[in-house]
């Protein structure tokens, strides 16, 4: 089977500046587990495109750093 | 399996003393997932952090907890500086507030804090206790508006009140939204001023929200004497009043009424054409039979559906008199 | 990979909001039993309400309504067919629900006397209670199950019930982090996995843009079907009236006792009742087909303090991006109606009448299995109806296990099960599941979206059929992939269902939710019964019907029919 990797607009933006590199509530409170840790630097980031843009992570983060679009097929 | 438990609850519990800001995020946040009851003192101890976003986590995590224990430290909260921490605070404390807590509650309406007065007037409104009742009368009479509406509010929860002339006043007051809950509170009081004054204040109010409301608590009231007001009501510019004053006017059906509802039946407003069919079917006069025929065909269909019942209700009643 | 061993003596499987409360009953009724809820996300934000719920949409509060009217309501809604034992257990116990919610902190509505606000949205009656601070809905009921002790296992998914000697014994799945296979032993098991909420495919073809929370993907539909439980009312489909592209509820509910109503492009009511039903979907539809569309929910009318409210209410609760999803297109309800479409189909009990079927024990028909919630088949359940079946499922679990012993399972199976969830994993470079599940839901939406046609409905359950060898092509290269794999095969299962049912049906009922054009009316004479369907002893799925259950509340449905756009 050939594949190819696409460009996909993800709707969770992380703010790597503020995501702290110890604290996993985003990943731990995400119904569909689609978030998870960057091993090279630690941060949060969105790694499978499967939202539901239901705020959690948003909501949860200690220091504010994530932001969740509507997804760009919605909006 | 509980030292597992034990042992992460003490790595948080050493990372919320560590003198690293992010560390204390991380340990507060954790606690707050971990739900344990053995948190409770590290967390309210936390609630002094010099950090805002440890303290706001904190008070998140103290009312996931639930322990009633948290109660005075988080009545404190209600005074911070931070609106978020104090909005956090306040929510927390509508959960966990019960009746046991009224004399904290009025000792803290004590405090010479704004936003402590307000918060606790407000939280007031949980207890439903007729004692707040002298601690809450002198707000009535505070420079601040807020701390007026807030007051006047409370007032309605308290439920064994059914007289309180210190309120009445207030329908005078310079601020609309003081007046807007002046006149809520009055549709629960039954001095015998307050139907003369909710009708006065229906017909001349400058605000259309105060004159809303005024019909409304009218509607409470049921009071035949109110018709006259209520049918310049049922004319008022804003349809909102229309509308409401319709509906309290059909506590207290009057046949004079019948030309003014025709008009309202082609009103531009769905909502008061549908209470002006519901009224004349409370009427169930057959005189309006033909203005009610000619609104069958009312683009809107709750309209219609509401005429056509007007219809036969008035049809049904007319012919219970003639077969009587 | 390794396996974990497990067991329990009440299996529950979802941590929803049925799910919490029969691990919480469970444990009520009897404390020094194991309890144990298996959840495929967190049980903190999972389920139907993981971002709260603004309102109840069915609460029979003494003094404002009894359990007779509303049983007599929900039945003149969902034409006729249902069991009203069932049903009537929602209207009696659901005021005992609401008191011990709220000793437990979740806060509904309430006047300045201290007295529930209920607010009439049904056609008759007033069962809707807001609940303008119901978004810790969901942390509430966490703390509640830490607090009884009943034990949460997060992240792990169930694939199969475990079947011996004629009962359940357990459930199989797998850690969707780390991929282990896990087996749970279980003298009892609750399912509460939801709805089948990924069923057709959203108009914006954003596979997750769902109404339902994703991860209900019909999980506990496909597997009370395989482990030969009855499921029923299938071809009573989920359609419901929502915000165009996002896809989300308006909630006309909570917005008309402020003034707001649905509307047509004019901004004229064309039904008097905003109360989801399929009769009302199917005026909708009448309504769009007939050019006087779009429909819209209306506010544009109110005033700036009243519409403020109703944003407050509507922007923190059930789907809070809402708000963000608005001002992202520059619209605003003081200047715009909100456009509404009809949705894809879904299967779902809380809003229509297809699950699994269940008595008003919550038993299903195989012995030791029981269900709650969206997935289990008592019409128009909402979440009210799923807390008081949890709480019948997780009372009778405990019951019935009283003198069982945990059986061994079979070894056999558990290879083969092991062997099918694995399958995509040998295959990393497998079709991808998102393309597999995207032409699947495809696939619905061209044949079995309502009105529903006999030719159309044949060539889907041809292709659903043919859907299983597709399923083969399927890889994936992580657990994470693998979860989303195996609900693709929940999905094409219920897609089958969805398929035969309203095949097998022939006659139109619930407005649009079984509206077939060859067969448009009603006929009491031939289908006033239940269909339901099951896995038969060879493998295949066999329909039937089954009578409707004498009635304990006496309805006319001759001459009460439901009607939401008649004088």
């Amino acid at each position: 089977m050939a594949l190819i990797t696409q460009r996909v607009d993800v709707p969770v933006i992380v703010d790597e500046s503020k995501c702290l590199e110890k604290c996993t509530a985003c990943i731990e409170v995400c119904p569909l587990d689609v978030l998870a840790k960057n091993p090279e630097t630690g941060k949060a980031y969105m790694k499978y495109d499967e939202c539901w843009f239901c705020l959690p992570c948003e909501k949860e983060c200690p220091t504010n750093a994530i932001t969740v679009q509507i997804p760009f097929l919605l909006r | 399996m509980s030292n597992d438990i034990d042992s992460e609850l003490n790595q948080w519990l050493e990372m919320l003393q560590s003198s690293d800001l992010s560390d204390r995020l991380v340990a507060v946040k954790s606690l707050q997932y971990l739900g344990d009851e053995d948190a409770l003192e590290p967390l309210i101890a936390a609630l002094g952090d010099e950090s805002l976003a440890v303290q706001k986590l904190a008070v998140t995590a103290l009312w996931e907890l639930a322990n009633p224990k948290a109660v005075p430290a988080l009545l404190e909260c209600l005074a911070s500086p931070d609106l978020e921490i104090r909005a956090e605070a306040l929510s927390a404390l509508g959960e966990l507030i019960s009746p046991d807590r009224l004399l904290l509650l009025l000792d803290a309406l004590h405090r010479d804090d704004l936003n402590m007065q307000l918060n606790v007037l407000i939280l007031l409104r949980k207890i439903h206790d007729v004692q707040s009742l002298p601690y809450v009368l002198p707000f009535f009479e505070s420079e601040n508006a807020q701390l007026r509406e807030a007051a006047v509010t409370t007032l309605r929860y308290l439920n064994q009140v059914e007289r309180c002339d210190r309120a009445i006043p207030l329908l005078s007051d310079p601020d609309d939204s003081v007046r807007r809950a002046t006149v809520l509170t009055l549709g629960h009081l039954v001095d015998s001023e307050v139907v003369p004054r909710l009708c006065q204040v229906l017909t001349s109010d400058l605000d259309w929200q105060v004159r809303r409301n005024a019909a409304k608590s009218l509607e409470l009231h049921a009071d035949p004497a109110a018709v006259v007001a209520l049918e310049l009501a049922i004319a008022d510019e804003h349809w909102q009043v229309r509308k409401f004053a319709l509906q309290a006017w059909q506590k207290t059906p009057d046949n004079r009424t019948m030309p003014i509802l025709i008009q309202a039946l082609t009103d531009e407003y769905s909502d008061v054409r549908r209470e002006a069919a519901k009224s004349l079917a409370a009427l169930k006069n057959p005189a309006a039979l033909n203005a009610l025929q000619q609104s069958l065909d009312d683009p809107d269909r709750d309209v219609c559906i509401y005429t056509q019942r007007a219809i036969e209700t008035i049809q049904a009643a007319t012919k219970e008199i003639s077969n009587a | 990979m390794n396996t974990q061993w497990m067991k329990t003596d009440v299996l529950i499987v979802g941590g929803g909001t049925a799910g919490t409360m029969a691990a919480i009953k469970a444990k009520q009724a009897n404390p020094q039993g194991d309890v144990l809820i298996l959840e495929k996300a967190n049980i903190r934000r999972s389920g139907a309400i993981a971002m709260g719920m603004d309102g109840v949409n069915t609460a029979v509060i003494p003094g404002n309504s009894t359990p007779e009217q509303y049983v007599r309501e929900i039945t003149i809604s969902n034409d006729g067919i249902l069991n009203q034992k069932a049903v009537y257990q929602t209207g009696k116990l659901g005021f005992e629900v609401i008191q011990e919610l709220e000793s437990w902190g979740v806060k509904f509505q309430k006047d300045a006397q201290g007295e529930y606000d209920l607010k009439q949205v049904h056609r008759v009656g007033k069962y809707v209670l807001p609940m303008p601070e119901g978004k810790d809905l969901k942390q509430i009921l966490t703390r509640q199950v830490k607090r009884h002790k009943a034990r949460v296992t997060n992240r792990v998914m169930a694939t199969r019930v475990l079947v011996k000697d004629g009962r359940a014994i357990g459930a199989v799945g797998f850690d969707v982090r780390n991929g282990d296979f896990v087996v749970i032993q279980a003298k009892a098991v609750v399912l509460c996995t939801g709805a089948s909420g990924r069923l057709g495919l959203p108009a914006s073809g954003y596979l997750y843009g769902t109404y339902e929370n994703p991860t209900n993907a019909g999980d506990g539909y496909s597997m009370a079907y395989h482990a030969g439980a009855e499921l029923t009312n299938i071809e009573c489909f989920q359609i419901n009236p929502l915000i165009k592209d996002y896809n989300g509820p308006a909630c006309a509910y909570v917005a008309s006792p402020f003034g707001a109503y649905t509307a047509n492009a004019e901004g004229n009511r064309f039904i008097s009742c905003d109360y989801w039903s399929g009769q009302m979907m199917l005026e909708v539809w009448k309504e769009l087909n007939s050019g006087k569309g779009p429909v819209q929910l209306k506010m544009t009318h109110l005033d700036e303090d009243t519409i403020a409210e109703i944003e407050t209410i509507l922007w923190a609760n059930e789907r809070p991006s809402r708000g963000r999803f608005h001002e992202g297109r520059g619209e605003n309800y003081r200047t715009h109606g909100v456009e509404m479409n009809i949705s894809e189909i879904g299967l779902c009990s809380g809003h229509s009448a297809s699950g699994v079927w269940v008595n008003e024990k919550a038993e299903t028909t195989m012995p030791g299995l029981y269900a709650a919630g969206d997935m289990a088949s008592v019409p128009h359940n909402y979440m009210i109806g799923a807390f008081v079946f949890g709480r019948l499922a997780g009372t009778n679990a405990v019951d019935y296990i009283a003198d069982l012993e945990h059986i061994e399972p079979d070894a056999e199976f558990l290879e083969a099960e092991k062997t099918r969830i694995y399958a995509p994993m040998t295959r990393p470079n497998g079709v991808p599941h998102t393309q597999i599940e995207y032409k699947l839901r495809r696939l619905v939406n061209d044949y079995l979206q309502p009105p529903k046609v006999d030719n159309k409905m044949k060539i889907g359950l041809r292709n659903f059929e043919r859907y299983q060898e597709t399923l083969d092509l399927m890889g994936a290269r992580d657990p994470h992939e693998l979860m989303r794999c195996m609900e693709v095969h929940f999905i094409r299962d219920c897609a089958e269902m969805a398929a035969r049912a309203s095949l097998y049906r022939k006659e139109s009922r619930w407005g649009l939710y079984h509206y077939r054009v060859e067969y448009p009316e009603k006929n009491n004479e031939e289908w006033f019964c239940h269909v339901n369907l099951k896995k038969d002893s060879s493998g295949e799925m066999f329909l039937f019907k089954r009578p409707v259950e004498p009635y304990i509340v006496d309805v006319d449905i001759e001459t009460e029919v439901y009607d939401v756009a008649v004088r």
